[in-house]
């Protein structure tokens, strides 16, 4: 077998595309110099009522941005289409569209759903009538489509964990040595320094982001949403005492807390546990109390509504909390344990992020709690905790959510922080931090394996942040 | 910077001009067709509700309607030359210079970093490039000009240190600084209170005539307009309806809108049982759903289909009289002296036993001096100095003050949201003054309910109409059953006479006047016998005022409720109410039933906010009264009386008695009291401010 080059028979669109990023950029800057110099151009009336722009050299260098980056997007769609037909035979670009064909299919579905109902889907739906915000929602898309059929061994190539011999540190489209029937060719991005696949490792790092980051923000969203309400609606001395305590925790060095949380012995005495226990009550609380405000004037629905919510999380709370042989092993009925490790990662991501979360809630209520219809529920007499969830929160929505989507993003990059110190996850672990301080090692000899984990970490973040940004805009948009 | 060469003919002439907006939907016209010259020193006011373009007109003028808006049609000529066509700097040499704008809040109007005297600068040395010394003279004299205390200390503070109607002296006084040719007001008064509306009022009309400088006024309040202006445009969504003179529109109205307009208002003579207002029916079009032909086809009462909705209709003039047009096809066939075909007369309801007592109540918060640490001195507020009165059933007893009387305390003391410090409440004989809301039995909360000022903040907006109105009457322990209350709800509806398929819609969906409606049901959810409603009409437009005032007397009647209506404007307390509060710094100041009230002798106070509410009808006569100076802070107020500082009757009290005690409460007749130190010959020799003059 031969290895793989980057593009294989359809090399000849190499060229276009570099010409056509060549003329995107010259534009680029033709358009803002223009734009420095003349004039704005103003918008001419004509008989009848019609209107032109007149056509300035403005004009002109903003169509050719426009075109040329059209031009260039055209390019890159031809490569991902060319390769899911020839597969290898378009060298390795093409073996990884092909590789991505789940992914391709899912985005495809979910753009078309979504554009063609826009008009009826709220915010979410004007999201696609921002490029900005499409963009990142795709790329967002992109990886957790990515995470969840790697996490179902769809698209990757190699056990993530195998070693191949001779593979220790092969480049992109090394041909496997000794592949028997049904293997995988290639490694199509190389090999690491113990010889596993980097492709394939990459697409399990993504599972492992998307499995934690999200969580881990809603559960620091929780915390900051039942602490900053009460700080915010009450004031005063407890607003006083909480923002301190978040003061506090903002200004600790967060690497030094990592290491503390993980050392040994602080395992051993069962201090990241009795923070778990701490922090995963909130939703708990939460949910209890949303519930019990809203039907409390009909104590027989109230009863029932709150037993189907929350025997079941009281059961994953006892679950989660509880682990055999540790500081804490009172409760029998034990379904499954999170790795130690995990739910270290977890409580520290969680205690970081929830005071930046609580300073948001307790600004946004400051804010809303001046409003009539506060007032208004004051006056027929709502207790404080249905005026703070039903009337408070569901107004603060629109930052939340944008800051929502920003917290993953910061979420996924402590993720990655935590596993380039190797801190939490299990040393053998595909995560992307972890991969990226291997491939770290060895960087100025073999680029390859610390690449790909670190763009997909940095696009799956700038999508992110794409994202809330297209949100914001379109929140504040009619 | 020169200005610009002017010969005679209009300073300012808009012809046939059409400005859209362009949203991602669809282009939106927000101004059709409308044209209207200002002539040298004139003032020429512009009226419509809101929505109806008269703001974009203004931008329009200004050339600045930001990136969806767009001229698409007609011309602005300003001194005879197309501001359409000029290039951006030739625009920017004339905007502030020689048109300059007066917006409606005048604390966003200024710079809160930089000093009063520095912003005033600012403009002659940008358009004129006269030196510094030059430029604070020039200051100097604007300021003393618009009659602010003590000059030079004005130019010498920041912008958060002057009160409301002081910045908005100084936003005055900014646009004068280059002696523009035309001012354009946009509501400069709607954020000020009513003495201190007068006040400016008075102060633009006066300088207008000193400078010579051409106004166009925009308000959406007639009196104002009445005041201020020698000629008005009348605006009806997007399209100049009327415009002539003063007298010619206010005296002969062409229009069916301006006729409606004009009915749906309290003029003195209205009253709520005899002769109710006449509200327009329906509602003001969206602009994306305008009809064809008139706009205000749908709402009026001479309609006549295939004609009036057969095509554009163009501004005709009206025969005899100068510069006065209509945009009617029917006015020369309409009887426009005919009398108002009087809706059904009421009865007026006799007020029932008292449900509802205050005594000497009274209400004091302490203001640590320093907030951070809670130390130092500590200073009382006295919101709420002891009030007594009594309120009956079936009763409109209404509460009128500017802001900072003490309205809103009182209001939050008896929904429990605040306790009193002393004094009693009593609600069918029981106390309620130290009852906090929490601790408040549902029978009681559910009795004493309010209505809200502004329309856009009373409702939830991400809970449906339906859900909020359900909320209550689970609160109130109404209905057994989800269904049952889904009934009540419905019905709660039909009260308020909203369609009942308004349940499932969002509070954005529903228009100001709808949302309130909603508010009233809510308040009613748990049959409130006492309403306290704050202000609750003074947020919507005109016409929808009427609607909804009716809505509230009618309920009023057959629920047997007592309504306790705060408000500023004298106009409506005049239509509605049955006795009348007047409270200044937290005192009572006059009581007593409405026609006592309204007729002298008044207390001071009152007698200057009867001169001070602007009345949209030219037979009216006022008295003027300009009261000096701000309503003092409650945290400091004045020795003695607290209107001392700014009544014109303080001369006629011996000895200065004024400055050292407070008076005290006198019974002048059965119900009617005052708080004033005046002597009863003083007392008999007021006049009344207000005069109908003989027709």
């Amino acid at each position: 077998m031969d290895p793989l080059s980057w593009t294989g028979s359809i090399a000849f669109l190499n060229p276009l595309l570099f010409a056509a990023l060549g003329l995107l950029a010259i534009s680029i800057l033709i358009w803002i110099l223009i734009g420095a110099v003349t004039p704005e151009d103003r918008s001419i009336t004509n008989v009848g009522g019609t209107l032109s722009l007149s056509a300035g050299p403005q004009g002109l260098a903003a169509l050719a941005v426009r075109v040329t980056f059209l031009a260039s997007a055209v390019i890159l769609l031809a490569y991902i289409v060319l390769g899911l037909f020839m597969g290898t035979g378009a060298g390795i670009i093409g073996a990884l569209a092909q590789r991505m064909l789940p992914v391709w299919i899912a985005l495809i579905l979910l753009f078309t759903l979504s554009i063609s109902f826009k008009r009826r889907l709220g915010l979410y739906g004007k999201l696609f009538d921002s490029p900005i915000g499409m963009i990142g929602f795709g790329l967002v898309m992109f990886w957790v489509f990515t995470g969840i059929f790697g996490a179902f061994d769809m698209i990757i190539t190699h056990d993530p964990l195998a070693q191949a011999s001779g593979m220790k540190n092969k480049a992109p489209g090394t041909p496997l040595r000794g592949a028997e029937e049904g293997d995988f060719a290639w490694y199509l991005l190389g090999g690491d320094n113990l010889a596993r696949d980097v492709f394939s490792r990459m697409v399990k790092g993504a599972w492992e982001v998307v499995k934690i980051a999200p969580l881990a923000t809603i559960f620091a969203f929780m915390v900051g949403i039942t602490l900053g309400l009460p700080a915010g609606y009450y004031g005063g001395k407890l607003d006083t005492f909480l923002s301190f305590l978040a003061n506090l925790i903002l200004a600790f060095p967060v690497i030094l807390l990592f290491y503390l949380l993980v050392t040994p012995e602080i395992v051993a005495t069962g201090l990241p546990q009795y923070m778990a226990v701490v922090l995963f009550a909130f939703p708990m609380v939460f949910f209890g109390v949303l519930l019990n405000a809203r039907y409390r004037t009909q104590p027989q629905k109230n009863l029932m509504i709150l037993a189907v919510v929350l025997v079941p999380l009281f059961l994953m709370y006892m679950c989660l909390i509880n682990a055999a042989g540790s500081k804490i092993d009172v409760w029998p009925l034990d379904f499954f344990d999170v790795p130690g490790g995990i739910l270290v990662v977890f409580v520290s991501v969680v205690f970081v992020n929830s005071p930046t979360v609580f300073r948001i809630v307790r600004g946004l209520t400051m804010d809303i709690k001046t409003r009539d219809y506060v007032a208004a529920a004051q006056t027929r007499g709502e207790r404080p905790w249905y005026i703070m969830l039903w009337e408070v929160l569901p107004n603060a929505r629109g930052p939340l959510i944008v800051d929502f989507c920003l917290r993953i993003g910061y979420t996924t990059i402590l993720l990655g922080t935590l596993g380039f110190f190797g801190l939490g996850l299990p040393p053998e672990s595909p995560d992307w931090g972890s991969t990226i301080n291997e491939g770290r090692k060895l960087l100025s000899v073999y680029l390859h394996p610390a690449l790909p984990p670190a763009i997909a970490l940095l696009s799956l973040v700038l999508g992110l942040n794409l994202l809330a940004d297209g949100l914001r805009e379109e929140s504040l948009r009619d | 910077m020169s200005k610009l060469e002017y010969s005679d003919g209009p300073i300012l002439e808009i012809d046939r001009l059409s400005i859209s907006f362009f949203t991602r939907l669809r282009e939106i016209p927000a101004v059709m067709d409308f044209s209207v010259s200002v002539m040298p020193g004139e003032a020429v006011g512009l009226v419509g509700e809101s929505g109806c373009g008269k703001s974009t007109v203004a931008l329009g003028v200004m050339q600045d309607l930001g990136k969806n808006g767009r001229i698409v049609g007609g011309s602005i000529k300003f001194k005879g030359r197309d501001l359409g066509e000029m290039s951006v700097e030739e625009l920017r040499d004339i905007r502030g210079n020689e048109i300059a704008m007066i917006y409606q809040e005048p604390m966003a109007s200024l710079n809160p970093a930089m000093k009063i005297g520095k912003q005033l600068m600012e403009v002659p040395m940008i358009h004129e490039g006269v030196s510094e010394d030059e430029a604070y003279k020039r200051a100097l004299e604007v300021v003393t000009d618009v009659r602010l205390p003590d000059p030079e200390r004005m130019l010498n503070s920041y912008p958060h240190q002057l009160s409301g109607g002081q910045q908005q002296r100084i936003v005055i006084a900014m646009a004068l600084m280059s002696k523009p040719a035309l001012l354009i007001l946009d509501e400069p008064t709607t954020a000020l209170d009513v003495t201190v509306e007068a006040a400016v009022v008075e102060l633009v009309k006066d300088l207008g005539k000193k400078y010579g400088t051409s106004m166009l006024f925009i308000s959406h309040n007639l009196g104002l307009v009445l005041e201020t202006c020698d000629r008005l445009c009348v605006m009806y969504s997007g399209e100049a309806v009327e415009r002539g003179s003063i007298e010619d529109v206010f005296d002969e109205m062409q229009h069916p809108y301006t006729q409606a307009l004009f009915r749906s208002i309290p003029l003195p003579g209205a009253d709520k049982n005899a002769r109710p207002l006449v509200s327009i029916p329906g509602n003001f079009p969206l602009p994306h759903e305008r009809p064809k032909g008139c706009n205000f086809g749908p709402r009026c009462d001479y309609f006549e289909a295939g004609r009036c909705d057969a095509g554009d209709i163009a501004m005709a003039d009206v025969p005899g009289n100068d510069r006065h047009a209509t945009r009617c096809l029917k006015f020369q066939e309409i009887d426009w002296n005919a009398p108002i075909t009087v809706g059904e007369q009421k009865e007026k309801t006799a007020p029932g036993k008292v449900v509802l007592k205050m005594d000497q109540l009274k209400k004091y918060y302490e203001v640590a001096a320093n907030a951070l640490f809670g130390g130092g001195a500590r200073k009382v507020v006295k919101a709420n100095e002891t009030l007594s009165f009594e309120a009956r059933e079936s009763e409109t007893l209404a509460i009128v003050g500017e802001s900072g009387c003490g309205k809103s305390t009182f209001a939050k003391v008896l929904m429990g949201l605040e306790t009193a410090t002393d004094g009693e409440i009593l609600l069918d004989g029981q106390n309620i003054e130290q009852t906090p809301i929490e601790a408040r039995d549902t029978k009681t909360i559910s009795d004493v309910q309010m209505v809200f000022q502004n329309p856009f903040d009373t409702l939830n907006p991400s809970m449906t109409v339906g859900r909020q109105i359900t909320r209550a009457l689970e609160i109130f322990g109404i209905g057994d059953s989800d269904a049952e209350r889904k009934n009540r709800m419905l019905e709660l509806l039909d009260l308020v006479k909203l369609p009942r398929a308004f349940a499932d819609r969002m509070p954005r969906q529903l228009s100001g006047g709808q949302k309130q409606r909603v508010g009233i049901a809510r308040a009613f959810a748990g049959g409130a016998r006492i309403v306290v409603a704050d202000e609750p009409v003074s947020a919507l437009d005109v016409s929808v005022q009427a609607a909804v005032t009716d809505l509230l007397m009618e309920i009023q009647r057959n629920e047997k409720t007592t309504l306790l209506f705060i408000s500023h404007d004298l106009s409506i307390v005049r239509y509605l109410s049955d006795r009348v509060m007047v409270m200044y710094l937290g005192h009572v100041v006059e009581l007593g039933d409405t026609d006592q009230v309204f007729s002298p002798p008044y207390h001071p106070y009152t007698e200057a906010l009867l001169s001070a509410v602007p009345i949209a009808d030219t037979s009216v006569e006022k008295e003027h009264i300009v009261l000096e100076g701000d309503i003092p802070s409650a945290m400091n107020p004045p020795p003695g009386c607290p209107f001392q500082t700014r009544c014109r009757w303080k001369s006629e009290v011996p000895g200065g008695l004024c400055e050292r005690e407070v008076p005290p409460v006198r019974h002048l007749q059965a119900g009617h009291q005052i708080k004033c130190h005046l002597g009863d010959e003083v007392l008999e020799r007021m006049t009344p401010v207000i005069k109908i003059a003989a027709e």
